[in-house]
């Protein structure tokens, strides 16, 4: 294995923005793949070393990094009616209205946007599964600012 | 000083006070409607907010919206710009219970002159004289043709609750009174719901001229002399310039005194502008006070040197102004052309788009002040004015040739302009010869 090539595709994993790599030519086939803790480097198959200055195959298989406020018709965006302070729960000791999984109707409170010592509660507005909350409690959250994906159900 | 602001404003304002602000080196948060996200002065903030959709009673004039953003980005105050909420009381007193600083006057002084019947008493109180005319609305025709008589033809009838142009008519004898007075409390009615009229005399050939003041909380006021802004459109400033074509130094000095009266007499504090109109004879009348920095504030500070959104935040912030009457000098001449996104061929009529080439003029004396740039989209839901060209010369003959030149240089494609509409306004002889009036553009250049 070449070390100097694992460096390098290394970098390009750094560079692109890749979570996992998979390179394989005639001579070796190497994944790289990205945990939270670091990389881990995997080689399921180490053919016979090739001579030296074998020129490194094409990528194959690279992953991109996942965009998730992308649209789609399977999910929507619950965001931001005004400027404010996102708040998980109706109050600091309660249960937040919602997590990740919950199924959910037009008319559940999801999250409360605090603007000038009022609190909004936000309605979900369309029915579904929350899929993702994008923002921390307490956090600032501006207009039209996506605060959960919720899957369409 | 403050150490971090927020500026509620939008377009070249925005840009120009964040600059000041850099400079000074304050920590800048802008906010913006979802029609703005493109603004180039949010790469130029410290932070910035989406307040609101494009409509700006949903954005730019939601109190809630901004004053939340000030509060999530923790600013100390609040500069308002001009239009909007800057001449808004109830959103200067909610600054002022949130313990945000509002940089413009207290709300008291915004309360006086946003009355004209309180304006123009105060304006007595501090012995300057304003416009001939009712005390306030007329309570019938009758007082309104005694009125006449009292100041003479010919009147304006006025809309009460009118603004900005709107709801006035000339008369120039009692049959014409009679007849227009019932006409007119129809219009106000329609207008702005309300049918009160009041008379004042109508100034004919006149000239705009405003004095520019500064005063802070420590009792300290001073003018930086005049800017003349006859050349109008429907009421519409198209050129500001200082100094006035038409006034003696001794009439600067006059007038310049009476708008400081006027201003303490009210306790104001802050930027403000005192507009007078000139008759023919070169008598000038107080209309109205402007509490708030102006669009044309750039010509005062091309022809005096000093930064007048600088001095709003000394100001607010408490600090006693710098300067005394004596320091302040008019050096040259400058004027300045508002170039706007509107239509001259088809009246004005505002033409919203993406400019498709921007490449303003440059060089000595040239200033323009624009949040526009080489593919920005002016959105449809804002005024029209795309930037401001600041041109100073070393008399008003250098500077009128100056300007000539900056807007012949001024490359602006892809929306309809003002640019040539305003070369015209140079190049016209009334201009040159500094016998313009208020009214000469709507009839000598448009049809």
């Amino acid at each position: 294995m070449d070390l100097d090539k694992i460096q390098e595709l290394l970098k390009l994993m750094k560079s692109h923005g890749l979570e996992e790599i998979e390179i394989e030519d005639n001579d070796y086939r190497v994944r790289l793949k990205k945990e939270s803790q670091g990389v881990a480097v995997t080689a399921p198959q180490v053919v016979a070393a090739p001579a030296a200055g074998a020129p490194p195959a094409q990528a194959a298989g690279a992953a991109p990094p996942a965009d998730e406020f992308a649209e789609s018709p399977d999910h929507f965006f619950i965001t931001s009616p005004i400027v404010g302070s996102f708040y998980r729960s109706p109050s600091p000791d309660a249960e937040p209205f919602v997590e990740i999984g919950d199924p959910i109707d037009a008319d559940k409170v999801v999250c409360i946007v605090e603007a000038m010592k009022v609190m909004n509660e936000v309605k979900a507005e369309s029915p579904g599964v929350i899929e993702k909350i994008f923002i921390e409690n307490g956090k600032p959250v501006e207009y039209g600012q996506p605060l959960f994906r919720v899957a369409r159900s | 000083m403050f150490t971090r602001i927020l500026i509620a404003n939008r377009g070249e304002i925005a840009l120009r006070v964040i600059r000041t602000c850099r400079r000074l080196g304050i920590e800048t948060v802008a906010v913006y409607s979802e029609a703005d996200r493109d603004a180039i002065y949010l790469k130029l903030a410290d932070e910035s907010y989406c307040i609101g959709p494009p409509e700006v009673a949903k954005s730019y004039l939601r109190t809630e919206n901004i004053i939340a953003a000030a509060e999530v980005a923790d600013v100390e105050a609040i500069h308002p710009g001009y239009g909007f909420l800057a001449e808004n009381r109830r959103f200067a007193d909610i600054c002022k219970s949130c313990q945000i600083s509002f940089i413009g006057p207290p709300v008291e002084a915004m309360e006086v002159f946003g009355d004209k019947v309180k304006a123009k008493s105060i304006a007595k109180k501090a012995g300057v004289p304003a416009v001939p005319g009712s005390d306030g609305p007329v309570a019938d025709d009758k007082e309104a043709v005694e009125i006449a008589h009292r100041i003479g033809y010919p009147v304006l009838l006025k809309a009460a609750a009118g603004g900005g142009g709107r709801g006035m008519r000339a008369v120039h004898n009692d049959a014409s009174l009679l007849s227009a007075i019932s006409a007119a409390r129809a219009e106000a009615q329609i207008a702005f719901g309300e049918a009160a009229v009041y008379v004042e005399k109508l100034i004919e050939r006149a000239h705009h001229v405003e004095i520019q003041a500064l005063a802070d909380a420590h009792g300290n006021c001073i003018h930086l002399g005049e800017r003349d802004c006859s050349i109008q459109r429907r009421h519409q400033k198209l050129i500001e310039e200082s100094p006035s074509p038409i006034i003696s130094r001794k009439q600067r000095d006059e007038m310049g005194r009476a708008a400081i009266r006027l201003l303490k007499e009210a306790g104001y504090t802050n930027a403000g502008t005192v507009e007078f109109v000139i008759d023919e004879k070169g008598k000038y009348y107080f209309i109205e006070v402007n509490a708030r920095i102006q669009v044309e504030h750039t010509v005062t500070e091309m022809i005096t040197g000093l930064d007048l959104v600088e001095e709003q935040l000394r100001i607010a912030s408490g600090e006693p102004l710098r300067h005394r009457q004596k320091d302040i000098q008019l050096n040259g001449h400058v004027i300045e052309c508002r170039i706007n996104a509107e239509d001259p061929d088809a009246g004005f009529a505002p033409r919203p788009g993406r400019v498709s080439m921007f490449f303003p003029p440059q060089g000595r004396g040239i200033r323009v002040d624009s949040h526009v740039y080489s593919g920005y989209m002016v959105p449809p839901q804002y005024d029209s004015l795309l930037g401001k060209l600041v041109v100073k010369g070393s008399d008003r003959e250098d500077a009128i040739r100056r300007s000539r030149q900056a807007l012949e240089d001024f490359i602006l494609e892809g929306v309809p302009n003002t640019i040539q509409f305003q070369q015209r306004v140079l190049e016209h002889e009334l201009f040159i010869k500094g016998k313009h009036y208020t009214t000469f553009v709507d009839e000598e250049l448009t049809t």
